[in-house]
């Protein structure tokens, strides 16, 4: 404790390069933190994604062709199922054409809830069952437009009713939240039974079929059961995992880790070297005091640590604010890839990285410090 | 003495200088090195991109879309074939026929080769006439397909990226069996693309309305008839491009995305490089207190060496931005890169050096700013006398 004021002394020796190493160790951390953490962050999405969960799709086009939904006995009879559950999407706007909004609309049957990544409170689930136009909806919508349970929602759509109107309107009847990160945020789920009724055209096909299976580990050999199940049909299905889908649209982010890992390692390389030539500068620069602090009788093992010390304490409080900087900004970033979050061990990763720099550069400069002879250091005076 | 001369003078000494200081000045090449290398290299990501969407560009192509849709995503009905085909400045192909052709686009999956990752690409369903709509197409192996049959053939990267494309190859689209009969080669494109009867893929998805019309012309100067001939034509609901718009449009999105990755990521680069080069100048001006004095002394003025200080910063940064933009071309020229879906070349160009360099000069520039300054500010008297000091006690080193 006694060398704090040591080191205090030693980092504010030349107020004006402490600031410069300060700032640029900063910068080069607020990069590191930024491109590490989409590297990271995305392959965290993808892991978090359910892998036991499969998503059934036409083979022929995963974005815009639909299924009848007479393949659901088909897909519950293949062994491993658990619970096959339709899932047809549209979408909506809300007042003006700059509010989108998903439309999902589910069977809510029993166990339903097991194939889908969200969590609802089982009374809301009940008034669904019981209100054929209910409709229960995302919590962030809810508190976007202020929807209540109650409230009567009339949305604008594509899509015609029998009647014509390509207008709906559902009342609230419940609100949601989700896990998955995939699929937009700002979705209502409703009943679809009510919509295939009252739709014009398209009745009886769905976009998908979530399926839950009984045994996580055999996830991939249920897919491949249900694909061949169907293969050779006019109906032939694609049978992918959530997480498989996230890796698949994130694939894009995924190409670019070469790049990410080459600006880090030049971003760390090139700040290793200023900062090695800046603490040889500096301790050139202290050559007497050091010899001094000798003289007094510190030992040289104890002026190695005061030297490295410093280094390291700038490093990681730079480092630090680097990462803040970093976490500050980072919220941007998600904007290209939803569900996007700073990883913790980013942060835990630029801290370490800070010390191993520090210690790096601190080396050469603290081994000729420790390795000082007093005589031939105070004779320069 | 001029002022010329005074500059010169100071820039030739710090200059011979160099030898006693290369840590410093290696730490500012080093830097902008760094910096520089960085950012080329992803503006080559964006550099390749267009030089790739836009090398099989033709002045003598014009794309007709529905009115306010994108490329791909119009909706041209069966209808207005005919007067498609009626429309003036259209080329005649070998049989007399216009060189018109109908696209209709459907996405369909592939497994890389390396991974077994899944990727979607395009089949396109074609007219026929692709091979006089664009000269520079022609097929490597095999045979073109036959309309009416389930027949594809696929560009070459196809069968460099993915599996199951080889000729003879069955591929299940739409609940049936397609065979791959032909490959062939596209001019630039990097894209795998996959070719097919137009007819005969919207009759297998139903399909009523084709997603886009290319022709080609007979000149380029013929573009303003034709698009004045579509608007003039109340059965057609088209408006007509050039080929150049259409791909520069496609294009945007990427090109916005990786212009402000390059931007953020070489301009926060490029500021640590000048916090760097600014504590190196700063060791180096220091380092030079007593003859920057003893100049003041005899009478050289402050703004000689102030400007010769932010040239010698400049003059460190020149080889780091030569240095940095010829790595770039060493490791990233030629790179095949895939980032969001498009495929394509980093293509590190002169025209992007130069940019490099420039970007570099600028870094010399605000970094030797305030060391210039602080060097034309050194109080005579107390730098010569401490340096007089020093000299008396350790015989002339004056570090």
């Amino acid at each position: 404790m006694r060398f704090l004021p040591l080191i205090w002394s030693g980092i504010w020796r030349k107020p004006g390069r402490t600031n410069l190493i300060f700032l640029q160790v900063s910068v080069a951390f607020a990069l590191f933190g930024v491109l590490q953490g989409l590297k990271t962050g995305v392959e965290h999405v993808i892991g978090d994604a359910r892998a036991d969960l499969l998503l059934v799709h036409s083979s022929l086009n995963v974005l815009d062709d639909s299924l009848p939904l007479g393949l659901f006995e088909g897909i519950k009879s293949v062994p491993g199922v658990k619970v096959v559950a339709p899932v047809e999407l549209f979408r909506a706007i809300y007042q003006n054409p700059s509010q989108k909004l998903g439309i999902v609309a589910i069977r809510p049957d029993e166990g339903w809830l097991s194939a889908f990544t969200f969590t609802i409170a089982p009374d809301y689930v009940a008034a669904l069952r019981s209100t054929r136009t209910g409709t229960i909806i995302r919590e962030g919508l809810a508190k976007k437009y202020g929807w209540k349970v109650g409230d009567h929602i009339p949305l604008m759509t594509t899509t015609k009713q029998m009647n014509g109107s390509t207008d709906w309107a559902f009342d609230v009847v419940g609100t949601y939240t989700d896990s998955d990160v995939g699929g937009g945020t700002e979705t209502l789920l409703i009943n679809y039974a009510y919509f295939d009724e009252a739709r014009f055209a398209g009745k009886g096909t769905v976009q998908h079929f979530n399926v839950a299976v009984s045994d996580p580990k055999l996830a991939v050999n249920v897919a491949d059961a249900i694909d061949r199940r169907f293969a050779n049909s006019a109906n032939a299905t694609q049978t992918d995992s959530l997480r498989e889908l996230a890796q698949s649209q994130l694939q894009a982010i995924g190409d670019l880790n070469f790049l990410i890992r080459t600006i880090v390692s030049v971003v760390l390389v090139a700040l290793l070297f200023a900062t090695t030539t800046m603490m040889m500068q500096s301790i050139r620069e202290r050559t007497p005091e050091l010899a001094v602090l000798k003289t007094l009788g510190f030992t040289d093992r104890a002026v190695f640590l005061l030297v490295v010390v410093e280094a390291v304490a700038v490093f990681v409080a730079a480092a630090a604010c680097g990462l803040a900087l970093a976490l500050l900004v980072f919220p941007f970033a998600s904007k290209i890839v939803p569900g996007l979050s700073m990883p913790f061990i980013v942060v835990a990763l630029g801290l370490v990285c800070a010390v191993l720099v520090a210690a790096i550069s601190a080396l050469v400069p603290a081994v000729q410090a420790a390795k000082l002879n007093i005589a031939a250091a105070l004779a320069r005076r | 003495m001029s002022f010329t001369r005074q500059f010169l003078g100071i820039l030739l000494m710090n200059l011979s200088g160099v030898r006693q200081r290369v840590a410093p000045v290696l730490t500012i090449i080093i830097g902008v090195t760094c910096a520089v290398g960085v950012l080329v290299s992803m503006l080559a990501m964006g550099a390749g991109a267009r030089r790739q969407e836009m090398a099989d560009v033709r002045a003598d192509h014009a794309t007709l879309i529905t009115t306010g849709a994108r490329y791909m995503q119009s909706n041209i009905s069966r209808d207005e074939v005919a007067p498609i085909l009626g429309l003036p400045g259209i080329q005649k192909g070998t049989q007399d026929e216009p060189i018109v052709v109908f696209e209709s686009m459907v996405p369909i999956e592939g497994r890389r080769r390396v991974t077994g990752n899944r990727i979607y690409f395009p089949l396109i369903g074609i007219s026929s006439t692709v091979t006089q709509y664009q000269p520079q197409m022609h097929l490597t192996g095999g045979r073109m397909f036959r309309p009416g049959v389930h027949e594809l053939i696929a560009s070459s990267p196809c069968i460099r990226q993915f599996t199951g494309f080889e000729i003879g190859d069955r591929r299940l689209i739409h609940g049936s069996d397609w065979i791959v009969v032909g490959h062939f080669e596209q001019g630039q494109a990097q894209q795998c693309v996959v070719y097919a009867d137009v007819d005969n893929i919207m009759s297998t998805f139903s399909r009523n309305a084709y997603g886009a019309v290319s022709v080609r012309l007979q000149s380029p100067a013929d573009f303003a008839a034709f698009r004045d001939a579509v608007r003039a034509n109340p059965a057609l609901q088209l408006e007509a491009q050039r080929e150049g718009e259409v791909a520069e449009q496609g294009f945007k999105e990427l090109n916005a995305i990786l212009n402000f990755v390059s931007y953020f990521v070489g301009t926060i680069m490029a500021i640590g490089a000048t916090l760097g080069a600014v504590n190196s100048l700063y060791t180096i001006v220091d380092s030079r207190r007593s003859e920057l004095a003893t100049l003041r002394a005899i009478g050289f003025a402050s703004g000689a060496i102030v400007v010769s200080i932010l040239v010698e910063s400049i003059l460190w940064a020149l080889p780091g931005a030569l240095l940095g933009g010829a790595l770039a071309w060493v490791f990233f020229n030629g790179l095949s890169a895939s980032p969001f879906g498009f495929s394509f070349q980093l293509a590190v160009t002169p025209s992007l050096v130069v940019f490099g360099v420039a970007w570099a000069l600028v870094m010399g520039l605000i970094g030797g700013l305030l060391p210039a300054l602080r060097a034309a500010r050194v109080p005579v008297a107390t730098a010569l006398r401490a340096t007089y000091a020093m000299t008396l006690s350790e015989g002339g080193d004056s570090r």
